[in-house]
């Protein structure tokens, strides 16, 4: 499998009010062509300012992608010119972001609003754009599309909307499309839908997809392999199933220990991670995840560990899995 | 990765508290103080204050004695801005009419608060029928060009017991603020509505707050922000209007001196003595710009969400 | 609309007959035998309501009675004729404000920060806080008495409109620039424009399209009551100027407790108002798809 795209040590800051604040500080992953992964973390780790930062839709000039690469097939997307990196959005990168409700021009039909990324990127006529862009909405499940294109956003309910924002993600046949956590502000019953639609759909067009999300029971069964952020890094990651059922950092299995669990007795209360995500302006020195991890030594208050391959594919940044004794584990 | 400077993990715990801690006021405060056009506007509000505070003791001259020995007089060391056409000096006549002007903004916004807070408070706390008739009634007062109502109001009230007070300056508050306090009730029914659902109210009930100190307490302070900004902005707009009503010849009687009927006198000698008309001009602009520039101070301060 | 008007009519109405002295004192005090054949004739010795009830069946046919001091013209013929030059005046007025202020905004958005922002916002806070006479006043001074470019009153040529039409678009064009700057600079954060970015759009479509088309909506729902207020005529600037329209014959029936008038002019007034913001309504419905009643 060929690697479509190469994100090296990436550093994006805000500078603030009250200070600077190090959003993303050294995250690297690959995606391969065709691949899906999953990237995992809570609020705030810093997952979707780096699918921005991608893209380099990152606000100026309080937001500053400081440094790191970000190849694309081989080519730096950090430093192409502004009109190089406008004709790669929506055509070869494409992002399905997580708000429906507001990710819509309101005064624009979503047939316009469709027609408008086919014209520009895939040279359409109007007739032969619109004529896609219905083929697009039945794609994605939406009923008389004919009618429904000339429409207004109002007129969807969330989830709706979120399968318009997939159509016109995909419309333009990019090769990587970015999830941002599509469906959290959607219904449940919705979300495992819409979920199958995108993994669906870019699984038969071959697209590369990047699913970030802060909700793990999605994680396993639709990415091949995982990414695990804290505070703006990358602190483990590999395959899913082995991140999964051997996880390799504490954070990750904290993570997995606080999701309930329908194949377990009912257990009197859920486990939560102790402590606070930390204050980004002043991250903490040594291993980020420190403050809160129980099984702290004291090499990890100095020393930031850097990612090591600990198992097939399988990379993880502890001091303490580092030495063997992954005391976290079940089995 | 690496910063560069390590610190020993004692001093860790303050390291990670560094964002500073603010309440709302004392951020608004900073804030306030940062915006150079809303100081320069405070301080030439002071300006015109102090000057029509201590007025008898900057200029010797009455802003009624006439001399008509030295009328149309262009500034000089004597008469620091000239004479008018009865030989009054225009700078005494400048600094009292700041009297009126600044008395009439302060008087007017204070009627404007006394009768629209509590109407507001009222309408938004006690809601229902209540509040939907204060707000037909307001609604009403609204489909009026208040500028006329206002006017009428002053020719009504000239007429009845105030009209001799203080030289009609009492009038004029009547008639501004009477038309005026509709803007601020509103503004605070919307505040209180808007406030109620919050969790914080929740709570207070939930400790067994009543309502009346529900209100008091709680929903009034947090709506005070705009209504502060509010009752900024209308001071510059009811000097205006006094001055309009004073220009035309329905304002405060001479001789009280007021800025708007300088300029009604000045007016048909402007090619000759262009003075007599530039100086309350520019002293009305002034002056409602400092409380414009104010105004928009105080609502950028306090308003929670624009911090950059 | 009719419940406002019916209580603005009724309001004035009382006020007016609140006003001290009468619609017939004059310096030389007409004898009592005059006044009450005046008053029979014009029906002002009725009971309150009966003349109010007159009044209004009268009003509503479009008859707003006879003026009390010329009395050979009808309110509705002086009011028609000044209503004209108002309008004109507050078109002309309207027109400066918006060719004037909103690309003023647009463009102090656009380019934050740069000259033409601070400009801009000088500009509009300046603007806006002067008083529209007290401009009137410094233009006159300006270019009437020292530069003698422009006459200082009078009605009829163009020379003689612009300065009253600036003096009054002054402040609407300062407030519109300002709402047009803070809406377009609202907008730009919004999600959509992200979503339109992130599509490869280009700077200028997503200006044009997406930005543009929503920023001006505010604008527009401003600018319905601006004209509104601008077309009724300022009284004050028509004062200054000796311009003959509603406002200043407004002023003149107040002094002059010429009850018909002052009844007629406060009528149209809000009658012009309503009908305004009534046809602004219409218009804000075509701009903004979500309040259509589809």
């Amino acid at each position: 499998m060929s690697t479509l795209l190469d994100v090296r040590n990436l550093v994006t800051r805000f500078h603030t009010q009250d200070g600077v604040v190090k959003a993303v500080n050294g995250a690297s992953f690959t995606v391969a062509k065709g691949e899906t992964i999953a990237i995992v973390g809570e609020s705030g780790c810093g997952k979707s300012v780096t699918s921005l930062s991608i893209l380099r839709l990152i606000a100026q000039p309080q937001g500053k992608i400081v440094s790191g690469e970000a190849l694309l097939d081989g080519t730096d997307l950090l430093k192409l010119s502004a009109e190089e990196m406008r004709k790669i959005r929506g055509a070869r990168i494409s992002m399905i972001f997580q708000e429906p409700m507001s990710s819509l021009n309101p005064v624009l039909t979503i047939g316009r609003q469709m027609t408008e990324q086919l014209e520009l990127h895939r040279h359409m006529g109007q007739q032969e754009a619109l004529a896609e862009a219905i083929n697009l909405l039945k794609l994605v499940g939406i009923p008389q599309a004919e009618r429904r294109v000339k429409d207004y956003p109002h007129h969807f309910s969330g989830g709706m909307r979120q399968r318009v924002m997939i159509a016109m993600a995909i419309s333009c046949k990019p090769q990587l499309v970015i999830a941002d956590e599509p469906t959290t502000a959607v219904d449940v019953t919705i979300q495992s839908q819409l979920l199958e639609l995108i993994r669906g759909i870019t699984d038969e067009m071959g697209m590369s997809l990047i699913l970030i999300t802060h909700n793990l029971g999605v994680v396993a069964r639709y990415a091949r392999r995982v990414y695990v952020m804290y505070a703006g890094t990358v602190v483990e990651h590999g395959p899913a199933l082995s991140v999964y059922h051997h996880p390799l950092h504490p954070y990750t299995s904290g993570l997995l220990a606080s999701v309930p669990r329908l194949d377990e007795p009912r257990k009197g209360r859920l486990a939560p991670i102790e402590g606070q995500p930390p204050d980004m302006m002043c991250p903490p020195v040594g291993c980020p995840f420190q403050p809160r991890c129980a099984y702290a030594l004291p090499k990890c208050l100095t020393d930031r560990p850097e990612l090591q391959e600990m198992a097939p594919g399988h990379f993880t940044a502890c001091w303490v899995a580092f030495s063997g004794e992954t005391l976290w584990q079940k089995t | 990765m690496t910063d560069t400077q390590q610190p020993n993990p004692s001093e860790m715990a303050e390291v990670t508290q560094a964002r500073p801690h603010r309440t709302l006021l004392n951020d608004a405060w900073i804030r306030l103080r940062r915006n150079r056009l809303a100081v320069a506007g405070a301080i030439i509000i002071l300006i015109f204050a102090l000057g029509a505070i201590f007025a008898p003791l900057i200029t010797k001259y009455n802003f009624a004695k006439q001399d008509l020995d030295s009328i149309f007089l262009q500034p000089s060391g004597v008469h620091w801005l000239g004479t008018d056409e009865l030989g009054r000096d225009v700078f005494a006549r400048m600094l009292y009419g700041a009297r009126t002007s600044l008395a009439v903004g302060i008087f007017t916004q204070l009627i404007v608060l006394l009768i629209g807070l509590p109407i507001g408070a009222f309408a938004g706390s006690k809601g229902g029928r209540v509040d939907n008739l204060l707000m037909r009634f307001v609604d009403i007062m609204y489909g009026f060009p208040d500028i006329l109502l206002i006017i009428l109001l002053s020719a009504v009230l000239r007429g009845t017991v105030f009209g001799n007070m203080g030289g009609g300056i009492f009038v004029i508050f009547l008639a501004i603020g009477l038309v005026a306090w509709v803007n601020v009730s509103r503004l605070v029914r919307g505040q209180i509505l808007s406030l109620k659902q919050r969790d914080f109210v929740t709570a207070a009930r939930a400790m067994g707050g009543k309502g009346t100190y529900i209100t008091m307490r709680h929903l009034l302070p947090n709506s005070l922000g705009p209504i502060i900004v509010s009752i900024t902005f209308g001071v510059p707009r009811a000097i205006f209007t006094e001055a309009a009503l004073s220009y035309i010849g329905i304002g405060v009687k001479p001789p009280t001196p007021s800025w708007g009927a300088m300029i009604h006198d000045g007016y048909n000698v402007m090619f000759t003595a262009p003075h007599l008309v530039i100086v309350p001009a520019v002293a009305i602009a002034l002056i409602m710009l400092a409380f414009t520039f104010l105004g928009d101070g105080l609502r950028d301060a306090l308003d929670p969400r624009s911090r950059r | 609309m009719i419940l406002v008007l019916f209580v603005v009519a009724f309001v004035t109405f009382c006020l007016m007959h609140l006003v001290p002295g009468g619609p017939w004192d004059r310096d030389k005090q007409l004898p009592q035998t005059v006044i009450d054949n005046l008053n029979r004739k014009y029906g002002l010795n009725q009971p309150f309501f009966v003349q109010f009830k007159n009044y209004i069946f009268n009003a509503v046919r479009g008859d707003l009675g006879v003026s009390y001091i010329y009395q050979d013209r009808s309110v509705t013929s002086i009011i028609m004729g000044g209503f004209p030059v108002s309008a004109t005046l507050g078109l002309v007025a309207f027109l400066i404000a918006i060719l004037v202020g909103v690309p003023l905004g647009i463009a102090a958005a656009i380019k934050q920060n740069s000259f033409v922002d601070y400009f801009a916002v000088i500009f509009a806070t300046i603007f806006a806080s002067m008083p529209n006479f007290v401009l009137g006043i410094l233009l006159m001074i300006i270019f009437s008495v020292t530069l003698h470019w422009f006459p200082t009153s009078g009605w009829g040529s163009i020379r003689q409109i612009i300065m009253p039409a600036f003096a009054l678009a002054a402040l609407p064009a300062a407030y519109m620039a300002r709402i047009s700057r803070a809406s377009m600079l609202d907008v730009t954060r919004q999600d959509y424009i992200r979503t339109a970015r992130a599509k490869g759009l280009t700077e200028r479509v997503v200006l044009v399209r997406h930005i543009l088309r929503n920023a001006m909506i505010p604008v527009i729902t401003i600018a319905g009551p601006e004209l509104a207020g601008l077309v009724t005529g300022s009284f004050i600037v028509e004062s200054l100027f000796s311009v003959p329209g509603i406002g200043r014959l407004f002023v003149q029936s107040v002094s002059q407790r010429d009850y018909g008038l002052i009844m007629g002019t406060v009528l149209f007034y809000a009658f012009a108002i309503a009908i305004i913001n009534l046809v602004v309504d219409i218009l804000y419905g075509m701009i903004d798809p979500r309040i259509r009643y589809d």
